[in-house]
Parts: structure tokens; sequence; C-alpha cells
């Protein structure tokens, strides 16, 4: 080997003759965009916990945090724990807001652990099967194939190998982020949100790099708007074949299931299906899976007995799923190191002897972290138990259901402890008498969702959910509906053919259903919702959980609002696009429109595109059931991209809302950097972080929070319409509020155009000018003046 | 411990701090001593007697009513003008000592509230119990609300009635 001693440069070298070195990788010309052509980096390649701080504070001035305790105290640290009420400090300094900021934060980190960890398991599996440099390729029709990498990381993933990248610079992110949460480091509530505001966007950035691997590695759809519509609901598995169930996140153990029922060809012979997300992936993987429902269904299913097998890998599954198991002599295979449930680890076992000890009932489940073996192991125990098990008599008839309601005393704990107070009490007397109808009522359209604290409670041990159970048995003909397979990403035409129309406010708004079950009044409240805003013309995206809602529902005719509605995101499409990952490409269509439609350039060039979704792309989410700490994630992310969220009543037990002040007139201003004037803006989007207290405030909300500073005047007309029709609807009255939203009189709309220049007059409104290029980042230059300042 | 101050759902217990067992007695002091006081109505409040009871005790002691949800039609239906906001909209100008409140007046110093969702309501409750020293909050719903700075306690229908006729006088 010869040793040649680097050459000493002058200081300058490296930077005047503009060249990059990097170890391990090859860094080449980035392009961007349809053209091809090599674009410049942004200001914020791979930006750090502190890069997009500014940008941060400026959504705070506007939108400030707004705080509602779920506890006094803090309770991490042995000083503790430390009463924060009436200006206290905690033993370290740590104030209630600070410390308020400190658990969203951590929440946030947690949720995008879930996601990213989930994707990281995902990649790596997928590139042991696929190899590294597995192309990644979305189809003819989508070339902006990853918005949020492009955005964050500078460049376009190709191979399987390349998101290593991003998922290299996530996790150091999201390390940094969970060490502010430790004692004594970050003193600043605001500073605890603008990390959570990043931990947020580290969510995003995971999610697209889990969904975009499965999608290409595992062929699933790629931006099809006519996906296929595929079976859901508790009546759709064949009870009398085995079943294996899949609960969870990660589709490689499913995906491991199929494969084996299909190689060793026994479509015919085996129930495969799925709760939660797992549910949504099978299917996007293999349409043959079925879709047994979201989250809500869990203890349902489960305690009805009809899964032989279970198959369990991360997020959002019962921690009691064992024992649950185990009461109707189900199998429990647990398949990641997330979730191990104290099961023995037979990864390196054959997989026959796996199944003789659980047939033999020698084990109580198995830990097996190989996809391959659970479908083998999975398949080859239900096929033998399945017939044994359908022996079996799981839950109590209907005179034992009787019978054990008779023990209720009547002392109402059940519905004190019920996350909603619903009449659980009332349902059980009613249940003593022989009248089902009060349990049914619960029991239909998820408005109990079977959490099981009642049960907990009971000092009779009623087995309220089993009763629950078995109420459902009773209606499984009508537990058939459907749901169209997630499609994955929107497709840059698709983008091509709206982004103009979303960005002048012709189409008026993107509404994104998103989120679990802790529904405040029962799951139809979503696809009602959903049906609102598809009868009037708004493009409805929807995943998780959320997506299986919507599909539960049957309008007036029998039809789901998948059967009648297209795929296609367009006005009135219905969009699912996936999973949880599959969120990612949500802020990724409002993405593709800043670039595919106003030509931004993504690479290192978060603020400008947030700032353009921000005033321009009149989108909304709704996480009208969100429950966890990966909801909280998203929706924060999301949030930094601009984009408001509505959440349902539980959304405040997350701690903190986004909150703006439409009497703060000052905090609208907008900086028009087509002109260089500050123009007085409107309250659009009024609130970043919102929860409404039923549907009927979050439909009305959600249409105001589809306005932007950037619609045209017919664009404006076309969603004041909306909000004016939505508030006389809901709430009865032409909303007072309206003439903010007015800037000149051709914003008003004609049918109610006499009623609100009725209140332009009252309220003494006067024109304004309409921003040619709103935005809220600040000039590069001193503005020329303010205009038309009042 | 008495069933009568343990908050309704139990676990929104969230600290050491613990609202005052009221009757309607000292719930009109309080009424009496306020300058500004506001009452908020939830969704909750849907029909009568519940309405008409809520009508009478916003008259008698001349309060101002903010509706949430949807109770603004609900009590517009009846003829009712109130004024609307989210439940979180209301909490977050409350919270502001510099908020001139309903009547462009000034701030409130008293907030009743009756009728919200338990759960949110509660989370309002810790809002302003952290956040807003200058006023005080009263729930007069049929619930225990810890988080309230006075609140009347758990009971059934019948007690509550009761309670409710006796805030329409002084």
């Amino acid at each position: 080997m010869i040793i040649v001693a680097p050459k000493d440069f002058k200081e300058d070298f490296w930077k005047s003759k503009d060249i990059k070195i990097s170890i391990g990788d090859i860094v080449q010309d980035e392009v961007s965009g349809e053209s091809g052509e090599p674009v410049e980096m942004g200001p914020t390649p791979k930006p750090h916990v502190t890069d997009l701080r500014e940008w941060d504070m400026k959504l705070m001035e506007r939108y400030e945090p707004f705080y509602a305790p779920f506890c006094d105290m803090c309770c991490l640290c042995t000083y503790g724990k430390c009463d924060l009420t009436a200006g206290k400090k905690g033993a370290c300094g740590i104030d209630i807001k600070a410390q308020q900021a400190r658990m969203v934060l951590l929440a946030c980190c947690i949720g995008a652990a879930a996601h990213s960890a989930h994707a990281r398991h995902l990649l790596e599996h997928l590139i042991e099967k696929k190899g590294n440099d597995f192309p990644i390729d979305l189809g003819m029709n989508i070339d902006i194939e990853a918005p949020i990498i492009r955005t964050l990381i500078g460049k376009a993933p190709k191979t399987l190998g390349d998101l290593r990248e991003a998922m290299d610079y996530m996790e150091e992110q999201n390390l940094h982020l969970l060490s502010a949460c430790h004692t004594g480091q970050e003193g600043s509530s605001v500073d605890f949100e603008s990390k959570a505001l990043h931990a947020g966007l580290m969510d995003n950035l995971g999610k697209e790099i889990g969904d975009i691997a499965q999608i290409v590695a595992l062929d699933m759809p790629k931006g099809d708007e006519n996906a296929p519509l595929v079976e859901m609901g508790m009546g759709t598995v064949d009870r009398d074949k085995p079943i294996v169930l899949c609960i969870g996140h990660n589709v490689s153990s499913g995906a491991g299931v199929i494969d084996y029922v299909e190689e060793e060809g026994l479509e015919d012979n085996v129930e495969v299906c799925g709760i939660c997300c797992a549910a949504i992936d099978i299917t996007r993987y293999n349409q043959h899976a079925k879709v047994i429902g979201p989250i809500s269904k869990q203890l349902k299913f489960i305690r009805s007995g009809v899964a032989d097998v279970i198959v369990v890998d991360e997020q959002c599954i019962r921690t009691d799923v064992l024992e649950e198991a185990k009461n109707n002599q189900a199998k429990v295979i647990a398949t990641t190191d997330k979730m191990c449930l104290g099961l023995p680890n037979l990864t390196d076992e054959d997989a026959d002897k796996i199944v003789a000890q659980l047939i033999n009932n020698q084990i109580e489940g198995a830990l097996i972290l190989n996809s391959d073996k659970v479908g083998e192991v999975a398949t080859k125990v239900a096929m033998q138990i399945a017939d044994d098990r359908g022996m079996l008599k799981l839950l109590p008839d209907m005179d034992e259901i009787q019978e054990l309601a008779k023990e209720c005393t009547e002392c109402g704990w059940c519905t004190r402890v019920c996350p909603n107070s619903i009449p659980i009490m009332e349902a059980v007397m009613g249940a003593s008498e022989g009248d089902f109808s009060k349990m049914e009522a619960l029991y239909d359209n998820d408005v109990c969702y079977t959490c099981g604290r009642c049960e907990q409670e009971c000092e009779r041990d009623i087995p309220i959910m089993s009763m629950m159970a078995k109420i459902g048995e009773n209606k499984l003909k009508e537990q058939r509906f459907n749901m169209r397979a997630g499609r994955g990403p929107i497709q840059d035409v698709e983008i091509r053919k709206v982004g103009a129309p979303i960005v002048l406010g012709d189409i008026p708004g993107v509404i994104a259903f998103v989120g679990c079950t802790n529904y405040p009044e029962g799951a139809q409240d979503v696809a009602k919702m959903a049906k609102e805003f598809l009868e009037r013309n708004y493009i409805v995206v929807t995943s998780g959980c959320g997506a299986m809602t919507i599909g539960e529902y049957r309008d007036e005719e029998g039809n789901t609002l998948y059967e009648k509605y297209s795929g296609d995101f367009d006005a009135k499409g219905l969009v699912n696009v996936g999973s949880c990952v599959s969120n990612a490409h949500i802020p990724g269509a409002c993405i593709k429109i800043a670039n595919i439609f106003a030509k931004k350039p993504l690479e290192g060039n978060f603020e400008e595109i947030s700032d353009y979704i921000l005033n321009r792309v009149g989108a909304c989410g709704v996480a009208w059931g969100a429950y966890s700490q990966k909801a909280a994630a998203i929706a924060t992310g999301v949030n930094r991209w601009g984009i408001p969220v509505v959440l349902g009543p539980h959304g405040t037990k997350y701690r903190r809302l986004y909150l703006g002040r439409t009497d703060k007139e000052e905090t609208w201003q907008l900086n028009d950097m087509r002109t260089g004037n500050v123009v007085n803006g409107e309250p659009a989007p009024e609130h970043l972080l919102y929860a409404a207290e039923n549907r009927e405030e979050a439909t009305v909300e959600i249409a105001k929070l589809c306005i932007r500073p950037n619609d045209t005047s017919k664009g404006r007309q076309l969603k004041l319409n909306h909000y004016i029709d939505l508030h006389k609807k809901y709430f009865g009255t032409i909303p007072e509020d309206v003439y903010k939203f007015v800037r000149v009189q051709k914003d008003i709309p004609i049918t109610y155009k006499k009623d609100v220049m009725d209140i332009l007059e009252e309220k003494g409104w006067e024109p304004r000018a309409i921003p040619q290029e709103p935005s809220i980042r600040d000039f590069k230059e001193e503005p020329k003046k303010k205009a038309n300042g009042k | 411990m008495n069933e009568r101050i343990i908050p309704w759902q139990p676990t929104v217990i969230a600290g050491p701090k613990q609202a005052m067992l009221v009757t309607p007695e000292t719930a009109k002091m309080m009424l009496k001593k306020a300058k500004r006081p506001l009452f908020v109505i939830g969704p909750l409040v849907t029909g009568d007697p519940i309405m008409k009871l809520t009508m009478d005790i916003s008259e008698h002691w001349d309060l101002p009513i903010v509706t949430t949800g949807d109770a603004y039609k609900t009590f517009g239906d009846r003829g009712i003008k109130t004024t609307r906001y989210g439940v979180v909209e209301i909490v977050n100008l409350l919270k502001d000592p510099d908020w001139k409140g309903i009547k462009g007046e000034g701030q409130h110093d008293l907030v009743m509230f009756i009728g919200c969702i338990y759960y949110i309501a509660s989370q309002g409750l810790s809002t302003l119990k952290h956040f807003a020293p200058h006023l005080k909050t009263l729930t007069i719903c049929k619930f225990f609300h810890s988080n309230a700075d006075a609140s009347f306690p758990n009971m059934n229908d019948d007690e509550w009635l009761k309670y409710l006729e006796k805030m329409k006088s002084d």
C-alpha cells in the first residue's frame, strides 16, 4: 500500500473549488421537480433541533400554546412529586407551563419513535429481502415520490438503501429531543414546544420512510385511485375456517402469514384478517385478507373467540392480549421487539416444534422475530386447533347474560369510570330484565369502544365486555362493510389538476380524517362529517382507524361512502391513503402542491414550503378520536407544516392546543412578498390545533379552517358559502365573524349577500387589500409601507 | 371518602388542590360578590326543565351567557341571545387578564359553568385554575368538578333540580 501524505491547501481551497467530499456516500447533483434540472439547496437541509426554531416562534406568536394541565404535579424525578399549582415551581425550577410542554414533547417523541422504529424495522427487513439497491419506483404518475424526505434531507431517495440516510437523521434528532425531556435541561415552554414541533416533523419523516419502503418492496397500490374495495367487518370472516388475526401496525408478520397461506395454496382454507392498521396494510398487500375494523373492535373480537391465532406486532394492541387469548384458548404469537409479552423467544426454533408446543399448551404463546416463520407457525396452529376450539362455548348465552346482569348493585361506577360516561349501568339493568336494546344501542356504532374500564371497576365482576361481544354476535349479518384499500401517495398528475383550484379556493378544501377511535359519541360522527364535506365538493382524505370508521357507515341507500364516492384526489373524492404511516402522504400532497403547482423548490426549503401551505393550501386535519402519542406527534408535525387540526373533546387531554386570537388583529398581519407591503389579514386559519366539544361545532370549525389568505374572491365566496351554510345548519344563524373574512365585496357569497352586507354595515367594515403573495415570514429587505393599515 | 366529592369521573383528580364543595347558598354568595360574572352553558343543556332553569338563573342574576358546542342553537331556537364560543376558545379568553370580557367592560371575575362535557370542562377548569388567578370558577352541574374553585357535589337529578331551583332567587 502506498501512503500519500495529504497536501496542504490554502484555507479557502475547498470553498473556492466548491468541492464536496462525503465518506460513504456519493454526492450527486440533485434534481428536483419534473424538469430534471439541478436545484439549489435551500437554507435548512437536515435541520437540527434549533434550525427551524424561528419558524416555530412565528407560528406561536400567532397561535399561542394553550395549556390544560392533565396533572398539577410533576412526578418524573425523585425530588417529586412536585406541586406546580398557584405559580409554584418544582424542585428543579420547572413551572406548570414548561412541564405541560415537556409532557407534550415527550408524547411527540414517543409517537415519532413508534412510527419510526416501525419504519426502521420494515426498512431493514425489506432490504434484507429485496436488497439495498431495490429501486424506489412509484410508477409513471409519481415523480415527486418522497416530498418530506426531499424537503428535509435535501435529496430524493432512489433505492431502499437510500432511505437509511433519512432514517439515520431522524433517529439522531429524536434522541436529542428526548434528551431535552430530562430533568434540568430545557426550561422554556416555547422551546419545549419548538422541540415538540420538531419531533412531530420527525414523525412525519419516519412515516414517509416506512410507507414508501413497504409500498415499493411489497408492491402495494402506488397512488391508485381505483384501489379495490376490500371486505370489512366482523361479519365478513367465515367462522367455520381457521382464523388468523393480525393486530397492530407492522405489516411484515401479516405479510408472512399471507405468503405462507399462498405458497401452500390454503387461500380457501384459512381466513387472514386484521384489526387496526395491520388490517389496512395486509389488505394493501393482498386483497383477499379481511379487515375486522378499527382499534375499537379489539376486545369485542378477541372476546368473541373467533380468532384461533392472534399475531401481534406493535402499537395500539391491548397489553393484556395474552390473558384475553388464554381465556378462550386462542394462541398468541408476538413478532417484534416492541411487544414480547414475557413469551419465550423461539425465533431460532424449528417451526413444527413451536407448533407442537403451542397446541400442546406447553407454552402460553411464542415470540418469533422472523416473519416467514410467523406465517408458517400461525397458519399451522390455526389449522390444527380450529376444530377443537369451535366446540368451545366462549360467550354467555342470552339467558346467562340476563342472570349475570341481575348481579348489578346499581352502584353506577361503571358509568363513572367510562371515558364517555355512557349509560352502561342502565344497559346492564335493562339486560337483567331481558331488555337488551340499551346494550345493543351501546354496541352499535361503537358508542362503547370496549376499553373495558367498566368491567375492571365492577364490584360484582359482571363480564360486561363479554356481554357486549355476545350482543354483537347476534348482529353479525349487519356487520359487513367495505373500505377502499389504502392507495398510498397522491399522484403528481392529480396535484397538477387540483393544485390551482385548491390554492385559489375553487375546491373549498382538503379535509383529512385520521387517527384513532376515542370518539365522544360513537363512530358515525366521523362518517357524517366526511359525508357532509364530500357532498360539498371538498376533497376528503383519510387513513388508519378513521378510514375504517368511515367504511362502517351506510347511507340511506345502503351504500358505504367508499361505494358512493371515487378514490380520486379531486372534488368529491374519498381518498384512503392507507395506514398510520401513510398519513405522511397527506402533508406530502400539500408539499407537492407547493412544488408542482407553485414551483417552489423543496430541497432544504422547509420554511418556505410551510409558509406556502399555511397561507395558501386550504387543508385541515381532523383527528376526532385521537388517543395515542402517535396521534399527538402526527398533529404536531402537520401543524409545523402549516396545516390546522381539529381534535375531538378528548384531545384536550393532550394538554396543549395552539389557539389564535381573533381579537388581536395585529397577529393576523401578513407580509405580501410580491409587493413588499404589510397588509391586514384575516384569522385564516384561525387556530392551528383546536378541540371541539361535539360534531356540530367541529363541522363548522373545519369549514372555517379551510379559509386561506390567498383565496381568490371566487374561492373565498365558495368557502364562505359553506361556512355560513354550516353555521346556519348547526348554530341557526349567519356567523357574526363573517365580516373578518370579507376583504372586498366580491368575496361575499351571492346566496347570503344581504345578510352579510347587514353584518358588514353593523361592524363598520371597510374593504382591504388582498395580498398577492401572503406570508408570515420576514421580508428579505425592509418592507416598503403598510397598506390599508387599520 | 364522601362520594359526593370524588370527581364524577374519578381519574380527573389532578393534584392536591381540590374544589370547594358548595351549596346553592354559597354559590349565590359568590354571585352576589362578583362584579362581572359570566355564565358558560354547554351542549348538554338541551331541554326543560334544565333549560328553563338556566334561563331563569341567568335572568335573575343578570348573567351574560356564553354557549359552547352547539348550545347556541338550542338557546337561539328558544329566542335566547347568547354569545357563541368553543369551550376552549372562551377559556383561552378568560385566562387573559387583559381580555375585555363579553360586554367589553373588562375581564370577568367569576365564571359559572353548566352543561359542558365533563372531561373537556375539567380540562378547561384546569387551565383556569392554573392560569387565571384573576377569576373564580363555579360549576353547577350535577357532577363534582375537582378542578373548579367551587362545585356542586355529585347528586341525582331530583336533588340537582332542587339546587338549581334555589339558584333562581337571592
